[in-house]
């Protein structure tokens, strides 16, 4: 019986966990959801021990079958907590790319578990670990076992970290977001690898996510976290077709599912009115990638990441564009956007300079300035280029209150930080600042896959608003099919630099012509 | 293999390019060699034979070439000043062949000590939780730092030879004679030279391993149930030192002058006060060769060091 029995948890302020009661059953799988902030990643690193230093137990314990192993008013016992680190319990982190040693080969590292729990030989434990690889997935487990950590991609990394979780059959594993940073075909194969360990070593699984529809995939129980308590829990089922509370219904309603809120362009335009004028036409593209050599002697290498691409984005439509990490997404708007020179082909525009909304708002937006500051920045570039019409300093402030009002921020943001600001907020100044030097054309990279569900949602409402009363373009670009869905009403499928299939929304959906883009919808 | 031939010819021509800086630099300031030997009484027919007899009449890039090309087939050349008996001027071989030794042990053995003391140092520095040794540490090597080497030198010749009598101020037994001995000598220069490096490299450890045990991967090594102890040395320390590396190898030029600077203090017979009076004295070809020198010895350690920083992080290699 393993079970967090009333866990108050505090660093140095207020609780951050409040009153936590979990339970763990023998191969069932316990999902928590909340959202960032809501402790649910506290609450998994207090029970495994990790958590930092700083943080104190305010009340509750943990009870591990019948060991007390923590216990609110009494310091931490490190040395009965390795015991069971590794052992009975192991963890899944959520970042492959840095959870791992980088200095160290990775076979050595989940050996490292063995030296520290058994007394095998070192020819027992290399043969226990690549079996472990074997169970993972993993083939090639000779090179794997021999590999550093850069020469793994993320899945076989995350693989790697599980192969490391389950090598001693613990009672207990902890997964916190074990797939976010992955890729959606990649994060398939982990979430199926976990579901069947899961089932074939009858062991509790603790797996915490933001995404609601992950934890309906894979959880038998649900317990939904906000602002560090536990507001609901019951089996996936109860909590999904009939939660108690307004907050869980408000998280179902967040995921973007199969619903259309967006008209399609075919119905918003008027009776006899033809399709919108295209705002940038893209024709016969192809975008190389100079990797730069080692030094002088070096030749360099002309990389093509996007082929022959043709197509075009008309006035007031939402392109959507969707493909794995390295794709040639990326590669490709930044062209469009005239970031990378390197191309072949023709891009021509209609309207103003395009502009673009990034994907992290924590790292976008420069911390030095002030939100007004930032506004102003575009159209004093604007202002300083040659031709142009200079604005005076209170135009350029009045545009950046007007913009500040437009994406649903009060006048007294304007002398905020970023770092005063929330993630969404942040968005928010991001998608202001895209918009201020009035362009036609916006091109969004993963605009959203950086916030939680609920500020997802709010932001593609302001999108979608802002769409129709300035008649945008947007460029969409995402990994989320659902989002890509409600949000646009063409999609561009994009795989290894070719652009595979392009149509509308529905059709695609309902019809996709190319077995990958199958896949793709099959498997979000 | 191809990454060695690519250094050797990064080494080869960083020496050309500096061996033609010294040389031009030489050309550019101001100051006659042959006024300089014959002082301001001599006649027109007497400098005018000397510049003939140091071959100064030659255009400047025959003359380097001559030169070059003398260094090539192991001739460095022969001092302008100093004169071995009356008709032989000295060659500068023989010259800084007792002398730059001396300097060039000065330096490896303070960069010995540096690396003796500030690693493990930095690593205690780390583990420690003790508020107090934390602020000892901190003022001790911030005024270490702050401390110019030849004041150091002062302090160390006056609490160590005078107060204490460690050793005997001015004191130097030739390192052919009687190696040990020779070593014994230069500890208290090397540590001079050494303390503020020390205390640079301790800190930046310890801020480099603290930084790392915020690490995702210290984390995890922390679930498979490893000690304190076993991530700091297993895990957290490799990774620490791969930017300290990185400085180590920047400070050795600054070793081989504060070496050059530490010499006089003690009063050893390194190549410090030969350099200097060779560049007041327009003595070229003496301080061509030493500054050759010294490049390439401190090229040939960011070598090893680049060497070494392949060995630590295995993500260079590959690149």
């Amino acid at each position: 019986m393993i079970r967090v029995e009333n866990l108050s948890v505090a660093f140095d302020g207020p609780e951050v966990v409040k009153n936590v009661t979990l339970e763990f059953h023998d191969g069932e799988i316990l999902g928590v959801v909340g959202e960032s902030g809501s402790g649910k990643s506290v609450t998994a690193l207090t029970l495994m021990g990790l958590v930092a230093d700083n943080a104190r137990v305010t009340s509750g314990r943990i009870l591990f079958d019948g060991q007390v192993l923590l216990e609110a008013g009494k310091p931490r016992d490190r040395g009965l907590y390795r015991r069971y680190q590794g052992e009975k319990m192991s963890m899944v982190f959520q970042e492959p790319m840095t959870s791992l040693n980088p200095t160290q080969r990775v076979g050595l590292q989940v050996d490292e578990v063995l030296r520290l729990h058994t007394s095998l030989s070192p020819r027992e434990r290399k043969e226990k670990v690549l079996e472990s690889f074997r169970a993972a997935g993993l083939s090639e487990e000779e090179r794997i076992y021999a590999s550093y950590p850069h020469q793994l991609s993320g899945g076989m990394r995350q693989r790697v970290m599980i192969a490391m979780a389950v090598i001693l059959h613990p009672r207990l594993i902890v997964a916190d977001e074990p797939t976010t940073a992955l890729d959606v075909t990649v994060q398939n194969q982990i979430i199926r690898l976990l579901k069947s360990i899961n089932e074939k070593e009858n062991n509790a699984m603790l797996f915490i996510t933001h995404d609601l529809n992950l934890a309906k995939r894979i959880c038998g129980r649900i317990a939904v976290m906000k602002d560090g308590c536990v507001v609901e829990q019951g089996t996936a089922e109860q909590i999904f077709l009939h939660p108690r509370q307004e907050y869980t219904r408000r998280l179902i309603q967040a995921v973007p599912g199969r619903v259309k809120k967006n008209r399609s362009l075919e119905e918003r335009r008027e009776p006899g009115e033809s399709l919108g004028e295209p705002v940038a036409e893209v024709r016969n593209l192809s975008v190389y990638y100079r990797e730069s050599g080692n030094s002088l002697f070096d030749r360099k290498k002309h990389r093509c990441v996007v082929q022959n691409a043709d197509f075009e984005i008309r006035q007031g439509e939402s392109l959507g564009l969707v493909g794995e990490s390295g794709c040639g997404k990326t590669s490709l708007a930044k062209a469009i956007l005239g970031m990378n020179r390197d191309v072949e082909g023709k891009i021509l525009h209609h309207t103003l300079r395009p502009q673009m909304i990034f994907q992290d708002p924590y790292s976008s937006l420069n911390p030095a300035g002030t939100v007004g500051w930032l506004l102003m920045e575009p159209l004093r570039a604007q202002s300083a280029r040659e031709g142009a019409r200079p604005m005076t300093k209170e135009d350029m402030k009045e545009a950046a209150y007007q913009m500040l009002r437009r994406v649903g921020l009060e006048d007294s943001y304007f002398h905020r930080k970023p770092s005063q600001l929330s993630g969404g907020q942040r968005q928010r100044v991001s998608i202001a600042q895209a918009l201020i030097t009035k362009p036609g054309l916006i091109v969004a990279d993963e605009p959203l896959s950086a916030l939680d569900v609920t500020i997802q949602a709010q932001i593609m409402e302001l999108m979608q608003g802002l769409q129709q009363e300035l008649g945008l373009s947007y460029l969409f670009i995402s990994h989320d099919i659902n989002v890509v869905y409600r949000m646009c009403d063409r999609i561009m499928v994009m795989r290894q630099g070719k652009i595979i299939e392009i149509g509308d929304t529905e059709e695609v959906f309902r019809e996709p012509r190319e077995e990958y883009t199958r896949q793709l919808l099959a498997e979000s | 293999m191809r990454y060695l031939g690519k250094k050797l010819i990064t080494l080869i021509m960083t020496l050309f390019l500096v061996s033609a800086a010294v040389f031009l630099a030489f050309q550019i300031i101001p100051g006659d060699v042959v006024t300089s030997i014959l002082g301001t009484e001599a006649t027109p027919e007497m400098e005018a034979k000397l510049r003939e007899e140091l071959g100064l009449t030659e255009p400047p890039v025959k003359q380097y070439f001559h030169w070059i090309g003398g260094i090539l087939r192991g001739d460095l050349g022969v001092s302008y000043r100093y004169s071995r008996n009356m008709n032989e001027m000295m060659p500068v071989a023989e010259l800084i062949g007792d002398k730059l030794p001396v300097t060039l042990w000065l330096a490896a053995f303070s960069f010995v000590l540096i690396l003796l003391i500030s690693l493990p140092l930095g690593v205690i520095w780390a583990k420690s939780a003790n508020p107090a040794l934390d602020a000892v540490l901190g003022v001790l090597t911030q005024a270490s730092m702050a401390i110019p080497s030849f004041f150091l030198g002062i302090l160390v010749t006056y609490l160590f030879g005078i107060v204490l009598h460690f050793f005997v101020p001015g004191g130097y037994v030739s390192y052919e004679k009687d190696f040990p001995a020779f070593l014994g000598y230069l500890f208290f220069p090397a540590l001079s030279v050494a303390i503020p490096k020390i205390a640079m490299t301790a800190r930046f450890l310890r801020n480099s391993m603290l930084t790392q045990m915020g690490a995702d991967y210290v984390r995890t090594a922390y679930g498979k149930g490893c000690t304190r102890r076993r991530v700091m040395y297993g895990h957290v320390l490799r990774n620490a030192l791969m930017p300290v590396v990185t400085f180590l190898g920047m400070i050795v030029a600054e070793i081989v002058a504060g070496s050059i600077v530490i010499e006089q203090v003690f009063g050893l017979p390194g190549i410090g006060r030969l350099l200097v009076s060779s560049v007041n004295n327009r003595d070229f070809p003496v301080v061509e060769i030493l500054i050759l020198y010294i490049t390439f010895v401190v090229i040939l350690v960011y070598f090893l060091v680049d060497i070494l920083y392949r060995v630590i992080d295995p993500r260079i290699s590959e690149k």
